[in-house]
């Protein structure tokens, strides 16, 4: 259970609300042995999906349930009908599972079941694909209401990276990291959406849709903003993180360098700060200490030590992990 | 030990699962069935590591799994009459080695045409027949496959490859292509690698680096960053950070008090935070954590497995974690 407020009753309480509680108990015993009843006979009626609505109304977690309403309906309801009867049986599973998950934002259950109506409407109707096309652009809609009450649902963000890639109509990838913009403009600290950015630029550079090293430079100015909006907010410097990368260009590595140096100059106790200088000097040094000699090096190497000090007092919960990086440098 | 008031409640938290099973006149013990296989699982072995592993009838708990078999799927479900689930199979399984009963079962049988037939293509492992997936049940297959001896059956390279590609730049694992990193997942995911003497694939320092940060000042972990701390969560982290050797990255006697007190200390239980509702789940990771962070008087818990290491010890299936010495008070 999770984020339910802890209640202290006295037994009489309980026992009273047990009191209350046993017509549901009752109903709900009953419910559920007709169900799994029904489900042992192999029961594919139209009766017995109407009891797993009910069911699972009450209960959306009974996985159970949920398995057996697909079967009814592969080896019972779609059986002698219509494609057209298909699609509407499976929109109005759709329509039930948008309000259990309006009620169950987090059941891995329902987003299943989601998932497997979705791929089972008919392209119809006729030869074109409307039912198909229509379901599945609904679904984006959908996800995003679920987004806009939990920005950080992983389950909705797993689910919009499933539409996106399976719809019928693909939309542009462009669009998705304008939805990311928005997302993060709405709030800097939302990781989930930073985390869709790098995996829908990683798409787009694949594909040579977008230029690497254009993007690169115009995050770097985003990334910026969120890093002086609040420097304490990890999710900008993770992004920051992706962007520099395994740090190759030289150019880039020492640029942005210097931008954390002039933001530690401000926040002269942001941890962020002091940390991604060390993990970038360390990344300078191992790239390309070959180009600027032994004696660059040296002092990169006394500057990243002595940071990782300062780190030990800056934030001591974690100052064995900054002494192992100091033992590592050393030993180099 | 720090300077920490409290302590923990073995007496009660042993009583508070041992209570579990009277509540059959509540509605909420009834709505939680399709996750009994599971609390039973992490009743016995929170029950283990405080020593108390007697506190549930033995016999009883054999024949309760045993009820739970699906013979037509072939597997367990988490309750009599409910369908066969990855997820519900692994918790049979461990609550069966955790018995010495594993005989029960056709070892050969779960591995191979349970186990093995719901790897996908992608190397990924599907919960069941219905198809979803996720590395949790990568990890579901690979433990359980390793407990049924069975392990020489499975292709690795496809089931590490399938991890690989949810390896993100932080370090971390989601549960499929493209998901975000979660301190579950990296749990399920280096415990797999563990278990497949394939930690070679993940990258240390960032990964601990990672999970190190997960650590709020009031000394919970949080499960992924910017978000809220959470006894389940902790123990993810703990769990990875012990297999990874990184468990002094932490402050670890901040983390035993916020875990100490998000206890129930009238009816026993831990919950996810201070002051909140306590569950089995929550009780269980809570002290599972408490075990790897040192704390006194407990018994040694394997964050591979997630089981007591005596046993899987016995096994001769140890891999090379670390938890923090058993401290003496
Ligand atoms: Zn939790």
């Amino acid at each position: 259970m999770h984020g339910a407020r802890r209640t202290r009753q006295t037994p009489e309480a309980i026992a009273a609300r047990k009191q209350r509680e046993q017509s549901k108990l009752k109903d709900y015993l009953s419910l559920t042995e007709d169900v799994i009843a029904r489900r042992k006979k192999s029961d594919w009626s139209k009766d017995s999906f109407d009891l797993t609505t009910r069911v699972l109304q009450i209960n959306p977690e009974f996985y159970t349930v949920w398995n057996y309403r697909r079967n009814i309906m592969s080896y019972g309801l779609f059986v002698e009908s219509s494609p057209e009867s298909i699609n509407d049986l499976l929109s109005d599973d759709l329509s039930m599972t948008t309000m259990a998950l309006k009620a169950h934002p987090k059941v891995y259950w329902i987003w299943n079941h989601r998932r497997w109506c979705l791929e089972n409407v008919p392209d119809g109707p006729g030869d074109s694909h409307d039912w198909k096309k229509a379901n599945w652009n609904r679904e984006l809609a959908v996800v995003e209401k679920m987004l806009d009450a939990d920005a950080r649902n992983f389950h909705a963000w797993n689910y919009r990276r499933y539409v996106l890639a399976n719809m019928p109509e693909r939309r542009p990838e462009a669009a998705e990291l304008a939805y990311t913009t928005r997302k993060i403009e709405a709030n800097f600290s939302n990781f989930s959406a930073w985390h869709q950015r790098s995996k829908v630029y990683t798409s787009l550079w694949e594909s040579g849709q977008l230029n690497r090293e254009k993007s690169i430079r115009d995050e770097l100015e985003l990334v910026k903003n969120a890093m002086y909006t609040d420097p304490n907010d990890q999710s900008a410097w993770l992004y920051h993180r992706w962007l520099i990368g395994s740090g190759n260009d030289r150019e880039i590595l020492e640029s942005e360098i210097t931008a954390i140096e002039e933001l530690l100059e401000e926040q002269p106790d942001s941890k962020w700060c002091i940390e991604s200088l060390v993990h970038y000097k360390r990344l300078l040094i191992k790239n390309h200490s070959a180009e600027f000699g032994a004696e660059q090096t040296k002092g990169l190497l006394s500057q990243c030590v002595s940071f990782l000090l300062q780190l030990q007092t800056l934030d001591p919960p974690r100052r064995n992990m900054y002494q192992d990086i100091v033992d590592t440098l050393s030993a180099t | 030990m720090a300077a920490s008031e409290t302590q923990l409640y073995v007496d009660k938290h042993v009583a508070y699962i041992k209570s579990l099973g009277d509540n059959k006149d509540d509605l909420t013990y009834h709505m939680t069935a399709h996750l009994r296989m599971n609390a039973i699982y992490w009743g016995l072995t929170a029950l283990c590591i405080m020593g108390h592993k007697e506190a549930l009838d033995r016999e009883e708990m054999i024949d309760f799994v045993m009820s739970c078999w699906d013979d037509e799927a072939g597997g367990f479900g988490a309750h009599p009459d409910h369908d066969a689930h990855l997820l519900a199979t692994t918790s049979a399984i461990q609550i069966l080695v955790t018995h010495d009963a594993l005989d029960r079962v056709d070892k050969a049988r779960v591995a191979r045409l349970v186990i093995l037939s719901l790897q996908q293509p992608s190397g990924v492992f599907a919960g069941d027949s219905f198809g979803e997936i996720d590395t949790r049940f990568s990890y579901c297959a690979v433990n359980s496959l390793s407990l049924l001896g069975c392990l020489s059956d499975l292709d690795v390279e496809k089931t590490v490859s399938y991890i690989r590609a949810c390896r993100n730049y932080d370090g971390g694992f989601g549960n499929c292509i493209g998901a975000e990193t979660h301190a579950g997942q990296v749990f399920v995911c280096v415990a797999a690698l563990a278990i497949l003497d394939r930690l070679d694939e993940v990258d240390h320092e960032t990964l601990g680096w990672w999970l190190a940060e997960r650590q709020l000042p009031n000394g919970g972990l949080n499960g992924r960053p910017e978000k809220l701390e959470d006894v389940c969560y902790s123990f993810w982290c703990l769990s990875a950070m012990s297999i990874l050797d990184k468990l002094s990255w932490i402050d670890s006697d901040k983390l035993i008090s916020f875990v100490l007190s998000a206890q129930d200390s009238e009816g026993g239980g831990i919950a996810d935070r201070p002051g909140d509702m306590v569950d089995v789940f929550h009780t269980h990771f809570g002290i599972a954590g408490l075990s790897l962070l040192g704390y006194p008087g407990l018994i040694d818990l394997d964050p591979v497995y997630c089981m007591p290491a005596h046993i899987i010890e016995a096994m001769g299936l140890r891999k090379g974690w670390k938890a923090l010495p058993r401290r003496k008070t």
